[in-house]
């Protein structure tokens, strides 16, 4: 759940007009990490257009890396470095693990979460080495058909 | 094909909507077309179902036998009209799709046989049953591709070189979006890698020899597999192969680059090396320079059939293949072949299996709805099906057998079969869960796994080793 607080009563309300100190979430960025750190995927790009200091704090790759391995045993620590160098962990996310995990969603078992996340990485990988060969184009691919092996992932599952 | 309701949705998104109140003229006018000789036209596949309303009135009493009764319940009500009219359509099409198969059944018969005019007579009938069935999906699209390939056969001889002579370039477009808009080629990917990857387990150097390297969408996930693995990357060597490039542009080593610069990014110690080869029996194993100590994957994506030529002889260029792979002793032999017996020696048994194969494999083509994917997967399936019909001898290359056939023949050459093992299972159903349609299937089969559409298999991967006593066995007997 995402906690709404007005930044302009912030700026109105001075500290020295009540006599109890108002607690402002802000004021506690570590805490506002932990809770932010909970969030699902669409929360947290919402609580990314709260203000500059959500702005900033969602935008960091480790809540992102929490995502990705929410309901996995933590991975080793080679995954991040490898990830970063593909395009980070919010890219991942939002690029494979969401779709995969929803369009896994229905037949999934519970045995099968590590695997998940390790197909994602797969295709993320295919995915950044296509997105190589689009910025070296030299002709090889036609640059606007260069297609993407995500692509199936972006459409809506045909039942 | 059939009366299930997703073919009616997509009738009604396809289909050419006239006013319902004239719909007892239009359908005259269909039963009218359909009873005369329909007009030659030319094969331009892509037709709108109707192109003409002429009326005639009494036409449709003298129609044949097999015309469907519907129009006696036609209303004007526009909804029920409107549902009557699919009915129509259907019914229409499913007759002439089947007339259309009948009729394709034939006319390889008479090539068979060498009763070229009326073959050629066969081609017109059936150019002239396209245009009232619907061409764009279904049985409709596969038929003209097939009534393609037959008059190139007819017509042109057995050399048929505009099928096969697509440049290197074209070629790996169409490839390319192939494996976009369907599960095949990354099942065969992803299957082939799981075995690649379990086999060099514990090993520091290794080295992986590539059939057929394309645009090497095969190995970036093999080198982040392999970055990950515990224990830490090899060093890992890829020799790819591939036809040289016409103009100069040295693609095998573009490629090398950027599967390069994918390895240095994520620490993985990688070196390239391309070999160009037009056709893979050119190629020598000291081409490879492989290492002695270091693990050797050799890896065929739908290439080995490439090499089985008509005539059985002993030094056929497979036989030559394979005891040169062999004597590289891998660690694995990933394969990686069509599940499908288009290499026999008659032509209407291949025929009729190449029909029945690439009409699944086009339902199964159906369900993408990416473009251009979808039409240029279509033309790169349209290109092997010209070349199983219309061609003969060295020009044809598309000599797919099925598992079966494999298996004894690697067996024959010393090879023993691997299991492919569940955790390749696993990763065959979750990528096919991830594609939008429901028909995909793996399927188990003594350790090799095949994927299909509705439990027909279309695609076989299955892992080899080098059976080390072999030459000892070979010099006893």
């Amino acid at each position: 759940m995402v906690q709404t607080h007005h930044c302009e009563d912030h700026e109105t309300v001075g500290e020295n007009k009540e006599k109890r100190p108002k607690f402002f979430i802000n004021d506690h960025v570590d805490i506002l990490i932990e809770i932010l750190k909970r969030l699902d995927g669409r929360s947290l790009c919402v609580a990314a257009s709260v203000c500059r200091l959500w702005c900033t704090i969602a935008r960091n790759d480790s809540l992102w890396e929490n995502l990705c391995f929410r309901h996995v045993s933590p991975p080793p620590s080679s995954v991040r470095s490898v990830v970063l160098a593909l395009g980070g962990y919010k890219r991942l996310y939002t690029g494979c693990v969401r779709p995969v995990r929803s369009r896994l969603g229905r037949m999934r078992k519970a045995s099968w979460a590590g695997d998940e996340v390790q197909l994602s990485l797969s295709l993320f990988c295919v995915d950044y080495y296509e997105r190589l060969g689009g910025s070296n184009s030299n002709g090889r691919l036609v640059g606007e058909s260069s297609p993407s092996s995500l692509m199936f992932l972006c459409k809506p599952v045909n039942v | 094909m059939g009366n299930s309701p997703a073919d009616f949705s997509q009738l009604a998104s396809d289909a050419i909507l006239y006013n319902p109140s004239d719909l007892a003229c239009w359908v005259d006018s269909l039963l009218t077309e359909f009873a005369e000789p329909p007009p030659t036209c030319s094969s331009d596949f892509i037709v709108d179902p109707v192109n003409n309303q002429t009326v005639v009135n009494s036409a449709w009493t003298a129609a044949e036998p097999h015309t469907p009764q519907v129009h006696q319940n036609i209303t004007y009500d526009e909804q029920q009209s409107l549902d009557n009219q699919l009915t129509v359509v259907t019914a229409m099409e499913e007759d002439s799709g089947i007339r259309l198969v009948h009729m394709l059944m034939t006319c390889a018969e008479c090539v068979q046989s060498g009763d070229l005019s009326l073959a050629t007579s066969l081609i017109d009938d059936m150019q002239g049953l396209l245009t009232h069935v619907n061409t764009v999906c279904g049985i409709g699209k596969v038929a003209g591709h097939f009534i393609d390939a037959l008059s190139r056969r007819i017509f042109q001889g057995m050399g048929g070189g505009s099928v096969n002579g697509g440049s290197a370039f074209e070629n790996e477009i169409l490839y390319h979006h192939f494996y976009e808009a369907c599960p095949y080629l990354k099942f065969a990917h992803f299957t082939a890698n799981q075995a690649i990857l379990e086999a060099f387990d514990g090993h520091d150097c290794v080295h992986v020899v590539d059939f057929n390297l394309m645009h090497g969408l095969q190995w970036p996930a093999l080198i982040q597999a392999l970055a990950l693995r515990p224990g830490g990357p090899p060093l890992l060597r890829l020799t790819g192969i591939g036809p040289p490039s016409p103009d100069g542009r040295d693609s095998l080593r573009e490629i090398g680059l950027r599967l390069a610069e994918l390895a240095r990014s994520v620490n993985v110690r990688f070196a390239f090396r391309g070999v160009a080869a037009s056709r893979l029996e050119d190629v020598k194993p000291w081409m490879l320079q492989v290492n002695p100590k270091e693990a050797v994957a050799v890896n065929s994506i739908m290439q080995l059939h490439r090499l089985l030529g008509c005539e059985q002889t002993r030094d056929s260029p497979i036989d030559t293949v394979l005891s040169w792979i062999r004597g590289l002793n891998p660690k694995i032999m990933t394969v990686v072949e069509q599940e499908a017996n288009h290499n026999q020696p008659g032509f209407l048994d291949r025929f009729t299996e190449a029909l029945y194969y690439y009409s699944t494999m086009f339902d199964s083509l159906e369900a993408c709805r990416i473009q251009p994917e979808k039409a240029l997967a279509e033309i790169y399936i349209q290109r092997e099906i010209g070349n199983v019909v219309s061609c003969e001898g060295s020009a044809r290359v598309e000599r797919h057998e099925p598992l079966a056939k494999w298996r004894r023949r690697l067996s024959g050459a010393g090879f023993r079969a691997l299991r492919l093992g569940s955790n390749a299972f696993k990763q065959a159903s979750m990528l096919l869960t991830l594609f939008s349609a429901e028909g995909y299937s793996v399927e188990e089969n003594e350790g090799c796994l095949s994927l299909g559409w509705h439990s027909s298999p279309l695609i076989a991967a299955s892992a080899w080793q080098a059976v080390p006593a072999w030459d000892n066995h070979m010099s006893s007997s």
